[in-house]
């Protein structure tokens, strides 16, 4: 998939940095959990297009799992997961 | 109760039918301590049927005096279930389970400061049609935040009731009681089915939640909070994990140090009450029954009450404050590299106080893979049932003393001790999953809850529940296999010529001497073969079990409080170690095996679990033991 210059997957935001939320990409059903269907649960936890998201913190060693402020919530997702969100940076 | 009922309503209307209330919320809404408030002590726990997910139902009497029956399902993000407990709250409300009635009406209880995710369910639930309420959870909070919410307006929108809740304060249900009662009796609803909720999409539900949201709340800024200034030090990539290790240590300190005293005073009190007994009693079998038998073996598990205690309020209290996501945030990469999750953090350290606890917690675990990996190595944590075990050994074969000055070496050695199940279990772990070869990624999507004060009224009655067990446990099974235990010691009595103490020819003594045929290589004599056998129910008994045996093997009066004394004398060090590193293991735990084959429908997997742990611990104690003879212990 190419993507637009300003566009970016939120796995990529750095720490402290907002974004919007502009679509989420559905996991190949062959890397899909039995049956759990990721992207869904991603947008019934809010990070659905248009929401603001912000990377709060990012684990170590390699920046292994993130912490992102969505709403007034806060999760933990692994950088694959965050990978499916594709995000517009906020400068 | 209801036939009385029957008759006085014969005649005048149908009789009457207890509605039931569910409450249904995310989890971390509050939902539980509402329903603690709402029933008080009257609930029963239970489990739902063919699963060993915890069922909460209760009752009470609205003010009005009516009685209803409520109903606490286990917290949801959704109604498209990713885990078990997920799934049970979905079937509970759309009356799939042939046990469970679909409930009369539900209460959405909801955190006032996130309704954004909060508020979603509610709408999916809406599309059930049922009579609902909602019980706008933790205003308080809200309030402190600068969070205003119309809830007139936010009736209106949601087409339901909505009363303001503060479950961790008293009188904090009033609002909603008045409300049930205003809902009773409840209209005729007309129930959809499940797939009513797929009636919306997601995203079409999320853009009806910020168009309600808009129209009722001022969206008070989220930047600045306290919780993300506590994380920002908590989560910090050097001093996170830091703060995680000193707080463990820390933990495991305390659980030697504080206890102390607590327990010199049962020590004390078991002695003073085994020496009246031996004074009052005229010799005989009575008088060793309840001496060495029932004194000596009960009072000797007894005692590590509250080193079990202090662990548990440990527990209980990160679990309170919202810290243990956090540590599983922290560990999340290191899991990750034996193939588990984070979350599965949160079963393993419940694995802490016992196994059975942490294997049933496993379920909020989505892959089943990892789930049943977490299920096989939750017994190497050591548990709270393993801790008197340790104890007994280590008060008698460690040095009480100081190392750099400030750290307790019985301490050091029992942190070793946990230390080693933690690095098996994640080995054990590493070689399941790669023999399973599973190609699918995953997802953590753990929510990181907002910090808040330990509530000490939910504390206590969590501690009191724990205690409850343990003592129930104490005077149930361990009571009863301390009295076989005597009989198989006692009986038959030694010949006339005899040159062993009793219990030599007694059948236990047989079959200590059976058994130390095999243990015999690392280092077991036939008095501890003896204690192994009633430690398969419990792992605690092994303690009891030996003073029980050490007992008879003494003459008279000794009692569980010289058993440290005792094993000191005749154990060597290298049996001491030995036996460490077999409870490191302990693969006998017949409660643990139960429950396992429960979660995991069949047979296979205890007896694998049975069979590696067997094999880990007889493996550990043979190094253990032959590496400290060689270095002369």
């Amino acid at each position: 998939m190419t993507l637009v210059p300003n566009l970016m997957t939120l796995d990529a935001l750095a720490v402290g940095q907002s974004g919007t939320v502009l679509h989420i990409t559905p996991l190949p059903a062959d890397q899909m959990e039995d049956g759990v269907d990721l992207a869904r649960r991603l947008m019934e936890l809010g990070f659905v297009p248009g929401e603001r998201i912000r990377m709060l913190k990012r684990g170590l060693p390699g920046g292994d799992p993130l912490a992102i402020r969505v709403g007034n919530a806060t999760f933990a997702l692994r950088r694959f997961e965050a990978a499916l969100i594709t995000i517009q940076p906020l400068t | 109760m209801g036939a009385v009922e029957n008759i006085t309503g014969a005649g005048l209307h149908k009789p009457t039918h207890q509605p039931q209330i569910a409450l249904l919320g995310n989890p971390n809404c509050g939902k539980t301590a509402l329903f603690n408030r709402l029933t008080g002590s009257r609930q029963k726990v239970a489990n739902y049927a063919g699963v060993t997910i915890e069922r909460k139902e209760g009752h009470f009497t609205s003010p009005a005096g009516k009685p209803v029956r409520v109903l606490d399902l286990p917290g949801a993000y959704s109604l498209s279930p990713t885990t078990p407990d997920e799934a049970i709250t979905r079937d509970v409300v759309g009356g799939l389970r042939p046990g469970d009635p679909r409930p009369d009406a539900i209460i959405c209880v909801v955190d006032a400061t996130n309704l954004r995710l909060n508020l979603r369910l509610v709408l999916e639930v809406k599309r059930l049609g049922l009579p609902m309420l909602l019980s706008l959870n933790m205003t308080d909070v809200a309030k402190k935040r600068g969070m205003l919410i119309d809830t007139v307006k936010l009736s209106q929108e949601l087409g339901m009731p909505v009363v303001e809740t503060i479950a961790v304060q008293h009188d904090g249900e009033k609002a909603l009681l008045a409300a049930i009662d205003a809902m009773l009796p409840l209209p005729q609803a007309t129930p959809q089915p499940l797939s009513a909720i797929d009636s919306v999409s997601v995203e079409e539900t999320q853009r009806e939640v910020r168009r309600i949201l808009a129209a009722v709340s001022n969206d008070a800024a989220d930047s600045g909070n306290l919780t993300e200034k506590i994380d920002n030090v908590v989560l910090h990539p050097v001093f996170g994990p830091i703060i995680l290790a000193v707080l463990m240590f820390l933990i495991f300190q305390a659980v030697f140090t504080w206890a102390a005293t607590p327990m010199e005073m049962i020590t004390g009190g078991v002695e003073q009450l085994g020496a009246i007994l031996t004074a009052n009693m005229p010799d005989g079998h009575l008088k060793s029954l309840l001496v060495e038998g029932v004194i000596g073996g009960v009072g000797s598990v007894l005692v590590f009450l509250p080193q079990i205690l202090i662990l548990f309020f440990f527990i209980l209290s990160l679990e309170d404050c919202g810290y243990l996501p956090r540590a599983a945030f922290l560990l999340d990469r290191m899991m990750g590299g034996v193939g588990l999750s984070g979350r599965a953090f949160i079963p393993l350290l419940s694995s802490f106080a016992c196994a059975i606890p942490g294997v049933m917690a496993a379920r909020t675990i989505q892959n089943p893979r990892d789930r049943l990996v977490t299920i096989m190595i939750a017994p190497l944590m050591t548990c709270s049932a393993r801790l008197p075990v340790y104890a007994l050994i280590i008060a008698a074969f460690i040095p009480e003393q100081q190392v750099w000055g400030i750290l307790s070496l019985q301490g050091l050695v029992l942190f070793t001790l946990y230390f080693a199940g933690i690095i098996s279990a994640m080995a054990v772990a590493w070689v399941m999953k790669r023999s399973m070869g599973s190609k699918t990624k995953q997802a953590l999507l753990l929510e990181l809850p907002s910090y808040h004060w330990p509530h000490l009224r939910n504390l206590a009655v969590s501690l009191w529940e724990r205690a409850k067990i343990f003592l129930t446990r104490v005077g149930t099974i361990i009571l009863t296999l301390m009295i076989i235990l005597w009989f198989l010691s006692t009986f038959p009595g030694p010949p006339d010529n005899a040159i062993h103490p009793p219990i030599y020819y007694s059948l236990a003594g047989i079959l200590g001497r059976g058994l130390e045929v095999i243990f015999a290589p690392i280092g077991f004599n036939w008095q501890i073969c003896i204690a192994l056998v009633p430690g398969m129910a419990a792992r605690e008994v092994a303690v009891g079990a030996l003073g029980t045996v050490y007992a008879l093997s003494q003459s008279g009066d000794a009692l569980a409080s010289t058993l440290e004394p005792l094993i000191a004398h005749s154990w060597s060090m290298a049996t001491a170690l030995s036996l460490l590193a077999w409870y490191v293991f302990a693969p006998q735990c017949l409660s643990t095996l139960s429950v396992v084959k429960r979660e995991t429908g069949g047979w296979r997997y205890p007896l694998l679990m049975a069979g590696y742990m067997f094999a880990l611990a007889y493996g550990a104690s043979f190094i253990t033991y032959r590496v400290a003879l060689l270095l002369g212990a």
